[in-house]
């Protein structure tokens, strides 16, 4: 069984779209607990510390994103080509982690249709 | 202030000078032959004088000079007196003054700043179409 | 697994070139601004970048590339051209600055290409 703490983060992120401005502050938490997991999921540590590495990543790279941005539009040493780079990055990191999410729910919604 | 295009800060104190100093030169040209100005003397030729301020370092190399107009000022350069009896303007010799204005250097003068001026405007083109390629990225 | 995404050799080289590409502009632009200028030198990105650039992206470290920097110099190449001692050829810097401008165009499209791939690969459709 997939923690319902790993997802219900990636849920909330889920609900903005990438077209939407860069927010410095994500509304996520990255997954904590490694060890609030049921006995019987020996990998799950690893995985939950991978999602929530991915989310934090993520959150960085708005940041920097961000932060770029509002340096050249405040006259800054920032080149255009760095803040559209940055951005792009951004978005693309955004992109991967709404697609993990997808698809984990897709694989969560398969799982509870098993017959126990 | 957004800095989108790079560096282009000494192209347009560039551009402004050259400008200032074009039309100095056409003003030179048309009173080339004024013998009676409104102050009642001959037109002295004026000429600018640039000054080069140093700039911000750029990208971490040196600092750059960037072009100012000092200021405009008359050429101390004698009137060419030429013997014009027949001109109202003629002193009781029959000498008239006449402008220092030597067309030929304004003309070559001309076509140095228009040269300047043009190279500049197509600096600050190029700059431009650069930042538009840039912009692109990521759009597919 | 975010920081992998971008830290493919070639992607942070052509980013670099692109970084070189922006100063060597400035450069030009400051060059062609004091194309009268008595006694000024002009300036171009250092020499060395293209070769740093050229051994880091052959040893494809990424670490390596990413740590370049390309910086502005006086050429100590460029000859005086006048008198005055100004060193700036104009035809020379606008045949500068149109290769710089086509290599602008290269690396962007080198570092679109790859966003778009990306993109492709996360999301199994083209955009």
């Amino acid at each position: 069984m997939i923690p319902l703490t790993a997802i219900q983060p990636l849920m909330s992120a889920g609900g903005v779209t990438p077209g939407e401005s860069i927010t410095p502050s994500l509304p996520v938490t990255p997954a904590e607990q490694p060890g609030a997991l049921a006995p019987s999921q020996p990998s799950g540590d690893s995985f939950s510390t991978m999602l929530g590495k991915m989310v934090e990543e993520v959150n960085g790279k708005q940041i920097t994103a961000s932060q770029t941005v509002n340096s050249l539009q405040a006259g800054g040493d920032v080149s255009l080509h760095q803040a559209v780079i940055s951005m792009e990055e951004a978005n693309v990191s955004f992109q991967l982690m709404v697609e993990v999410r997808n698809k984990l729910l897709d694989a969560y919604q398969e799982i509870m249709k098993m017959q126990v | 202030m957004i800095d989108i295009l790079s560096g282009v800060q000494s192209t347009a104190a560039a551009l402004d000078a050259e400008r200032t100093r074009l039309d100095v030169i056409s003003e030179n040209i048309a009173n080339a032959s004024t013998t009676h100005g409104a102050d009642g003397k001959p037109y002295q030729r004026q000429v600018v004088v640039f000054e080069s301020a140093l700039q911000q370092a750029m990208g971490g190399g040196p600092a750059t000079p960037t072009l100012r107009v000092a200021g405009i000022e008359k050429d101390p350069r004698p009137f060419e007196l030429v013997y014009e009896p027949g001109n109202p303007d003629a002193d009781s010799h029959g000498m008239v003054a006449m402008p220092n204005v030597n067309v030929q250097e304004e003309m070559a003068d001309m076509i140095s700043a228009s040269r300047t001026f043009d190279a500049n405007l197509a600096v600050i083109k190029n700059a431009r179409d650069m930042a538009l390629q840039v912009l692109t990225i990521g759009k597919h | 697994m975010i920081d992998a995404l971008f830290n493919q050799p070639d992607y942070l080289a052509a980013k670099k070139a692109l970084d070189a590409v922006a100063l060597r502009q400035q450069a030009i632009a400051s060059n062609i601004a004091n194309l009268e200028t008595p006694g000024y030198k002009r300036m171009d990105v250092a020499a060395s970048f293209s070769t740093e650039l050229r051994r880091a992206c052959a040893s494809r470290d990424p670490q390596e590339i990413a740590a370049l920097k390309p910086q502005l110099e006086v050429d100590p190449n460029a000859v005086p051209v006048s008198p005055d001692g100004n060193t700036v050829s104009l035809e020379d810097e606008l045949f500068k600055m149109n290769q710089n401008s086509l290599a602008n165009t290269l690396e962007t499209q080198l570092i679109s290409t790859d966003f778009y791939r990306l993109k492709m690969a996360i999301t199994g459709t083209a955009t």
